[in-house]
């Protein structure tokens, strides 16, 4: 189980970024957004598109050559445009149907219409092969007992410290308080002053380009695929419910331990050659816990007054 | 004459299309007056507030602040135009502290933050000793003393509660009041929606009697109180 302690800590953080950006974007609009995988894997594929090299044809429409720009400078701007299409997604989907007072669960199902849609964009544009970055390969060295590439460790040492970034952001500054006002009432942050539609779109740009963020580092550990954020994406649900949703630190605990227990049960004896079913554990054991916690480890009973 | 700050015309509005539960209500609050509306429960009392606030659509009449009309406005537009509300439930964030609570109300005039929060905090003092505490964590009354301070922060010209002492002990229910009181004297109008019919009369210097979505008595609190149809429908033999 040791030697997976490495891939358990970057699965942990990568469920628990992506968790905190779908938590935020429940709390605040109520969405339970099923295409959150897809903004996932657009960060990814945007990253993909910008940093290959324009000789590459990973791109199944070969009108399309990549721009090879430099890595950092995709990663960048793959971030900004998620940010943009999280706008977008807002301004033109999701504010009409909330100002048409469509249910939760209409809502829901445009969620999962989109979800489809996106991700077949993606298999008709970056193809089915799963592709990697162009990145020199590195070897696992060996850090305090757990093997990881030096790359890792940066993704690892970037991954905290955006989570810290994020944590402080929406502790501490004005509108990281106006989004957790909305997210407990935006009734009331609109009759205490604030914009709750500003607020919304804020939160739907923060949170895409977080998961644009968790998709860049998904793809960096592993590779690129269409479908790379519809895979991860019961593990984020899970990671969500586990910490109790609509707590961004909660969801951040709850991702992590998912992504843990994920990674290390694929290092039990009896998972030899089974490593398909690695979910089964983590799942089962976030079933068990909601059980006897149904708020989830850090959610409140009391939502509403 | 005081002039109007709010003034309500045949307003008729709704939670659906096509279904007033406010069928043309009038309304006047001057500057430095408190009216009370009272009413049987479902008489549209919330509602009226609700719908000056923006919160619900608005199918008929017309509103006037200090004069001008308004419409086609959002509920956030109003408070940089004077008016606090404080509904009657949900009215404080839960999962944000009492200081952070009083912040959101400061999110249009980011000025004078320190000084607001101290006149607030020297008000209400027990919400000073708990302002890192969870909003959700406090007591009925404490968290209508915590609505209280999250609109006045504003700097309202008129203030609209919405039941402040529902659910209250008789001593809290009397601290509401004086606070109410106190905020009155300061200048600020007040527009009190009060189960406690009886109590709210005595208070106020006008009165309306709401039901079924129309007014049906209005005049001094008085005037109201020794109303012999007043007695009989709200407040019940004396
Ligand atoms: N959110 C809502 N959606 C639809 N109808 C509502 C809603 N809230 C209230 N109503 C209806 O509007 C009518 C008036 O309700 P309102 O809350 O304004 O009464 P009220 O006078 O404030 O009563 P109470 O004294 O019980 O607070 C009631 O018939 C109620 O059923
Ligand atoms: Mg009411």
């Amino acid at each position: 189980m040791i030697e997976q302690l490495g891939n358990g800590l970057l699965l942990g953080l990568i469920v628990a970024i992506a968790s905190v950006s779908l938590s935020l974007l429940y709390g605040v609009t109520r969405i339970v957004n099923f295409a959150h995988g897809e903004i996932i894997a657009l960060g990814a594929v945007l990253t993909l598109f910008f940093s290959s090299s324009p000789e590459s044809s990973f791109l199944y429409l070969d009108r399309f050559s990549p721009l090879g720009s430099s890595f950092i400078v995709s990663s960048i701007a793959s971030i900004l445009l998620c940010g943009v299409f999280g706008a977008l997604l807002e301004l033109c989907l999701f504010r009409p149907l909330r100002k048409n007072n469509y249910g939760n669960v209409a809502v829901l199902v445009i969620t999962i219409g989109l979800s489809i849609f996106l991700r077949h964009i993606f298999l008709l544009f970056a193809s089915a092969r799963p592709a990697s970055y162009a990145l020199d390969l590195q070897k696992r060295e060996d850090y305090f007992g757990i093997q990881l590439t030096p790359r890792n460790v940066q993704v690892l040492i970037i991954g905290s410290v955006v989570m810290i970034l994020v944590g402080l952001f929406l502790s501490y500054t004005k509108t990281g308080r106006a989004m957790r006002a909305v997210r407990d009432s935006s009734e009331l942050a609109s009759v205490s002053g604030i914009n709750s539609d500003y607020i919304i779109t804020l939160t739907w740009v923060f949170s895409s380009m977080l998961a644009g963020f968790t998709g860049i580092i998904q793809g960096v550990i592993n590779n690129v695929r269409w479908n790379m954020g519809f895979l991860i994406l019961l593990l984020i649900f899970a990671g969500s419910i586990l910490g109790g949703i609509g707590t961004s630190f909660g969801a951040m605990f709850g991702g992590f331990i998912i992504g843990m227990l994920v990674q290390l049960s694929v290092g039990l004896s009896f998972m030899d050659g089974h490593t398909e079913a690695k979910n089964a554990i983590a799942l089962a054991l976030m079933i068990l816990i909601l059980l006897i916690r149904p708020q989830g480890i850090f959610g409140s009973k009391e939502r509403i007054s | 004459m005081n002039k109007a700050i709010i003034e309500v015309n045949g307003l008729a509005a709704g939670y659906v299309k096509g279904l007033n539960i406010l069928q043309g209500i009038d309304l006047v609050i001057k500057e430095k007056e408190i009216i009370s509306i009272i009413g049987p429960n479902g008489a549209g009392k919330s509602t009226l507030l609700k719908a000056i606030m923006g919160l619900i659509p608005i199918s008929g009449g017309r509103l006037y602040i200090n004069g001008n009309e308004l419409a086609n406005f959002k509920s956030h537009e109003l408070i940089k135009k004077g008016i606090g509300y404080v509904p009657q439930v949900a009215n404080v964030f839960p999962s944000l502290t009492i200081e952070e609570n009083l912040e959101i109300g400061l999110w249009t005039n980011t000025k004078n933050s320190k000084e607001g929060k101290k006149e607030i905090f020297e008000m209400f003092p027990i919400l000073f000793e708990k302002k890192r505490e969870k909003a959700g964590n406090l007591s009925g009354g404490q968290r209508q003393l915590l609505a209280l301070g999250r609109a006045l922060i504003t700097k309202p010209d008129v203030l609209l509660l919405d039941e402040p002492s529902a659910g209250l002990s008789p001593i809290a229910i009397d601290e509401v009041f004086n606070s109410i009181n106190e905020i009155n004297n300061k200048g600020v109008s007040i527009l009190l929606v009060e189960q406690n019919a009886k109590r709210a009369l005595s208070f106020c210097d006008r009165g309306y009697v709401l039901d079924q979505g129309k007014n049906s008595y209005t005049g001094t609190g008085r005037d109201l109180l020794d109303d012999p149809n007043v007695i009989d429908l709200y407040l019940g033999k004396l």
